[in-house]
């Protein structure tokens, strides 16, 4: 077993593992870092993988901008998780469904690393993007030149997603006023924020 | 290049890298045995400078010898530098705002060495005693009650004059 | 050499995460994660070079800066409940 294979082992299982605190913690502020810190785990291991414009993108997006864009939804809401009542075994129906969908959906792929893999057995592809795209599309980075030309109408279906989503988050954070000002001032920094007495019940 | 250097240049890589590996492993170690989070915090931030320093100068060793590249070493020397940066940093605001909200650090007995919450809470919004002036213990600069992070500067003023 | 330090940091991190996932404090997390990413900081780099192409420092690089504001981030929403201070309000909008 390759020094990679053992990172790529120890890395998933961190994810792993990090899932499940994510699930058990009640403090939603804990549930944010470890999102945080499965994100990092994730591009790690994404980096393992080699592919590093993906990790590139889940360390800015998932540790980053995610994390601070939690926050700013926790500003307008409690730290604790409510109990739950009792739980929905159809929503755990529809989850294993789904996850079992995607799982089905990933045995047509070639195995990571495999030989027979569509990129291995035509690589004239690869060489045409190579030495022809500086022609036909023009940007020097290859890897531009795929993403914005060749498969140009996959890129835009992804930019759509991200735009909509970039829209409802701002929605949601933007559109709604969190509480009145004449009642409660805004506490300049440095004041103390809260009873200290309060701060401690929450720190558990 | 002649080849004793790039031999030495190697040993020496060897030598920095092991003492790295020592304070990750102890960083580590210490992080999951230490009893509360301050000494956890020294733990782990005083090994995270310390292993990112020796780590990164044997790579950069290693990068005159193998790779002759000036991006690779200037790219380990901005991460050095931002390193350096902001290690301390995280750790001194995590500190800062873990005795605002009023954990209590405690001695080698599990004894809280800080009365209560709230004089944590007061220590951390202070400022560091000046040099000669006696430090801020559990009941002794009621002063600065009054203080809060704006009003801080008027008010060790007076009381150091 | 290489090898010995990945497998180093990997144990680490390891520690750095059962930390994360027992707490207790919410500081204690938020340490960890802050820890685990100088680790991934390093395991990258050393990774780099154990695979023979040290160029995905640039990623490193990045991750190093992340980590920081993530950090402080979080730090700064616990100290006053607030992301901006008050700085953007509905009528910005």
């Amino acid at each position: 077993m390759s020094i990679e294979h053992l990172t790529i082992a120890v890395l998933l299982t961190f994810l792993v593992a990090t899932a499940i605190g994510i699930i058990v913690l009640r403090d939603l502020l804990a549930a944010v870092i470890l999102t945080g810190l499965y994100s990092l785990v994730a591009a790690g291991a994404f980096i393992v993988m080699d592919a590093v414009d993906v990790a590139f993108t889940e360390a800015a997006v998932g540790s980053g901008i995610s994390t601070i864009l939690f926050l700013g939804a926790l500003s307008f809401t409690q730290h604790e998780q409510k109990p739950r009542g009792r739980d929905s075994w159809l929503a755990l129906l529809f989850v294993v469904i789904t996850g079992g969908l995607l799982i089905f959906g990933t045995l047509d792929m070639p195995r990571y690393g495999s030989a027979t893999s569509p990129a291995q057995t035509h690589p004239e592809l690869a060489k045409r993007f190579i030495e022809q795209s500086a022609d036909e599309v023009g940007p020097p980075n290859v890897v531009t030149s795929v993403l914005a030309s060749y498969r140009g109408y996959d890129t835009l279906g992804e930019t759509v997603v991200v735009f909509t989503a970039g829209i409802a988050v701002m929605g949601l954070l933007g559109l709604k006023r969190r509480r009145p000002e004449d009642e409660t001032p805004e506490h300049a920094p440095g004041d103390l924020p809260h009873e200290p007495g309060h701060d401690t019940d929450r720190l558990t | 290049m002649p080849e004793f250097v790039l031999i030495l240049f190697t040993v020496v890589a060897w030598v920095l890298m092991l003492i790295g590996c020592v304070f990750v492993i102890a960083g580590g170690v210490g992080l999951i045995r230490l009893p509360d989070l301050y000494t956890r915090l020294h733990a782990a931030g005083v090994t995270d400078t310390g292993s990112t320093i020796f780590m990164l100068l044997a790579m950069l060793l290693m990068t005159v010898v193998e790779y002759q590249n000036p991006w690779i070493a200037g790219k380990l020397l901005l991460i050095l530098f931002f390193t350096l940066f902001t290690t301390p940093t995280a750790s001194h605001a995590l500190a800062k705002t873990a005795l605002l909200s009023g954990l209590v650090p405690v001695d080698e007995n599990g004894k809280p060495i800080i009365e209560s919450p709230e004089m944590a809470s007061k220590l951390a919004l202070s400022r560091a005693p000046e040099h000669g002036e006696v430090a801020i213990a559990p009941g002794v600069n009621d002063g600065l009650q009054k203080s809060d992070g704006r009003g801080n500067e008027n008010n060790d003023k007076s009381e150091g004059s | 050499m290489f090898v010995a330090a990945a497998l180093a940091l990997l144990a680490t991190m390891i520690l750095t995460i059962a930390r994360a996932l027992l707490g207790p404090t919410l500081y204690d997390r938020l340490l960890a994660v802050n820890s685990f990413g100088t680790k991934i900081v390093l395991f990258i780099a050393v990774f780099g070079f154990l695979t023979g192409r040290p160029e995905f420092l640039d990623i490193a690089l990045v991750y190093s800066l992340i980590n920081f504001i993530g950090t402080v981030a979080v730090l700064k929403f616990y100290e006053y409940d607030d992301l901006g201070s008050g700085a953007y309000q509905e009528d910005d909008f």
